[in-house]
């Protein structure tokens, strides 16, 4: 188990090599003199544009240039990110934990109930109660997330008043950035209790619940399918037979042994869908104004910000390599067959 | 017989729901059984010998019915109880074991806890006490290094030492009747031989009664007190052991003697009854066997022969005892 855990993290930076690479070979796209504008504050500098050019080495091999831009990661500097205005190092430390926040609390969502009302129809297979949970999930599922957004918006914050958009109130802003406010983790859920803040733990929780909401309805649906055809292939199954032979009752028959090996299958789909949520909430953090990692990217992939772009897809690659490695990690858990190999 | 019976099967019908009409696997079954003692069900894929024995504990297929007869446990009918009661026979009365050890096992839970969940479900134990039950059961079953041996997981057992797992697991509660279906059709045969002698030794000893469903007359002649020959869902003939091997009175059972090999005559080619079996579920009247029998006459296929009974011998055919 360590070996695999030593060479799966070895393919790592092959994975981020060949990601950050391929983007930028493909900004060699744009010309010299319109990469060095993007360094160009004002209108002056532009007759400088030569001198930026030769400055920055924007006329070298793109291996040369690769080189360079690496070198400057190894030694920790991601670049100056014009469209979020601070460096990217910075950006993401800041931007990242409010989307992990968000989609691990979304996760829970997710598995909480797609695992029980999955089970639960496999369990009601082709009755009413099954026939309800289909609908619902399939519901979920056919909505696009911008409607299903920008309705629970207008209900829950325009009619009712809960739940405002953004990441956090003023009040919480102010707290946070105090000098009383110590900074653990960056995550702040943690370092609100850290801080044993209750009032900034709720506001920032209060903050989570429509996009991550929204986010579980459309991830839900899948998660129930999983479950049900999971469940539904395990309850066939002989050692169920046997389970029920032995006079266990239906309780354990089917969450106890059933329901462990059909969760096997969902770990993967969890996992997928996790990954996916850290790089891609793009469109729930506008709707809702949430200062996460996928705002990040898009604003500078609008507006070319060449070093936001390298800096968001790397964090993105080194992501997916870490929740690969966490979803095998959890199936040695559940699987005694995998974890014993 | 001055021994009481355990289980009585009252005419026994199970039908399978198939595109809303159902077909009938199982007409018409009923046989005693005593306590302690041994009653081996012979039959053909499809003859409806394992559907029996799942009806038994009421662990039927979705699509599959008891549309009548009754099944009476001491006295008791046990399709009349409802699930809570059932669930006292389960396990404690009546257990079984299955066909494929590997697969009836549960492969993500340990041995140990699949062991000790059976006693907890009936009796009231600790875990700890519970665990202990458990080494001995490991123990009584022939399997070495009991104690280490719980915390493993199925598939770190081979398919001999899984179907010594379940057959603790069925005697973990001292039942009265154990079912054993096919119990060693899925192992190798001088593993077959090992399991079939610890059924023995185990039915001994703790005076169960057994039900023994298997294809393998051979094996049937080993183990049995009683066969039962079941063909397309009807008892052919039933009889002592013995008596049945040696003076077999329905043509399919003396066919099926016929085919077994023997290292007394060595046939260049073992002899084999024509034809194909019944597809289950399909209505024949006359005699199932009809097609496939040598000594076939035109009443055969009009009319079904009843189960005709002379001493302990049954036999359902109606030229028995003409040539």
């Amino acid at each position: 188990m360590f070996r695999y855990i030593v060479r799966r993290l070895l393919l790592l930076p092959l994975v981020v090599l060949g990601v950050t690479f391929l983007l930028f070979f493909l900004t060699q796209r744009l010309s010299p003199e319109m990469r060095a504008s993007l360094y160009v504050k004002d209108a002056r500098q532009m007759g400088a544009l030569e001198e930026v050019i030769r400055q920055y080495g924007l006329r070298d091999n793109v291996f040369k240039q690769y080189g360079r831009w690496l070198g400057q990661v190894v030694r920790g500097d991601l670049g100056y990110s014009p469209s979020a205005n601070m460096p990217v190092s910075k950006a993401l430390r800041e931007y990242l934990p409010a989307t992990v926040q968000l989609a691990l609390l979304t996760m829970i969502l997710v598995v909480f109930f797609g695992v029980w009302f999955g089970a639960f129809s496999a369990v009601h297979k082709d009755k009413w109660q099954d026939s309800l949970a289909r609908v619902v999930s399939v519901g979920g599922f056919s909505l696009p997330i911008f409607v299903l957004g920008l309705l629970l918006l207008m209900f829950f914050y325009g009619k009712l008043g809960w739940f405002a958009p953004g990441g956090y109130s003023f009040q919480t802003d102010m707290i946070i950035h105090s000098a009383v406010f110590k900074n653990y983790t960056g995550f702040l859920l943690i370092d609100a209790l850290l801080n044993w803040n209750w009032r900034v733990f709720g506001d920032v929780l209060s903050h989570l619940v429509l996009p991550a909401v929204t986010l579980c309805i459309g991830s839900f649906a899948l998660m129930v399918r999983v479950m049900r055809s999971s469940m539904l292939e395990e309850l066939n199954k002989e050692y169920v037979r046997t389970a029920r032979a032995k006079g266990l009752s239906d309780r354990q028959v089917i969450y106890k042994h059933a329901g462990k090996n059909a969760i096997i299958p969902v770990i993967t789909l969890a996992s997928i869908q996790f990954i996916r949520l850290l790089g891609g909430t793009v469109i729930v953090e506008t709707i809702f104004d949430y200062p996460g990692i996928g705002r990040f990217g898009v604003l500078a992939a609008q507006q070319l910000d060449i070093a936001g772009i390298l800096g968001f897809s790397l964090m993105v690659a080194v992501l997916f390599v870490l929740g690969n490695l966490l979803s095998d990690i959890l199936y040695t858990a559940v699987d005694p067959r995998i974890r014993l190999e | 017989m001055s021994i009481s019976p355990v289980l009585q099967v009252e005419d026994l019908h199970i039908d399978f729901q198939n595109d809303q009409k159902p077909l009938p696997v199982l007409r018409g079954l009923s046989y005693t059984l005593a306590a302690g003692r041994v009653l081996a069900v012979v039959g053909e894929s499809g003859s409806g010998k394992t559907v029996h024995a799942l009806s038994l504990l009421r662990l039927l297929p979705a699509a599959g019915r008891v549309s009548g007869g009754k099944i009476l446990y001491k006295g008791e009918n046990l399709l009349a109880l409802c699930e809570k009661e059932l669930r006292q026979v389960r396990g404690q009365k009546i257990a079984m074991i299955f066909q494929d050890p590997a697969a009836s096992l549960n492969p993500v839970l340990t041995v140990g806890e699949q062991l000790t969940e059976t006693l907890r479900a009936h009796r009231k134990l600790t875990k700890e006490q519970a665990r202990q039950e458990a080494v001995k059961l490991l123990e009584k079953v022939g399997i070495a290094d009991a104690e280490k041996r719980l915390d493993e997981y199925p598939f770190q057992f081979s398919g001999g030492m899984c179907q010594r797992v379940m057959i603790a697991m069925a005697l973990a509660l001292s039942p009265d009747i154990l079912i054993a279906d096919e119990p060693t059709t899925a192992l190798d045969v001088t593993i077959q031989a090992q399991i079939i002698r610890l059924i023995k030794q185990l039915q001994e000893r703790e005076k169960m009664a057994v039900i023994f469903i298997t294809h393998n007359l051979a094996l049937a002649s080993q183990v049995a007190d009683e066969v039962l020959v079941l063909y397309g869902g009807m008892c052919m003939e039933q009889a002592p052991a013995k008596e049945l091997f040696s003076q077999p009175k329905h043509p399919y059972t003396q066919g099926l003697l016929a085919s077994l090999a023997s290292l007394k005559t060595r046939p260049e080619r073992l002899p084999a009854i024509a034809g194909q079996p019944p597809v289950p579920g399909e209505i024949v009247t006359g005699c199932p066997f009809a097609p496939r029998c040598p000594r076939v006459k035109e009443k055969c296929r009009q009319s079904l022969p009843p189960l005709t009974k002379r001493g302990e011998h049954a036999v359902r055919c109606f030229w028995e005892n003409k040539p």
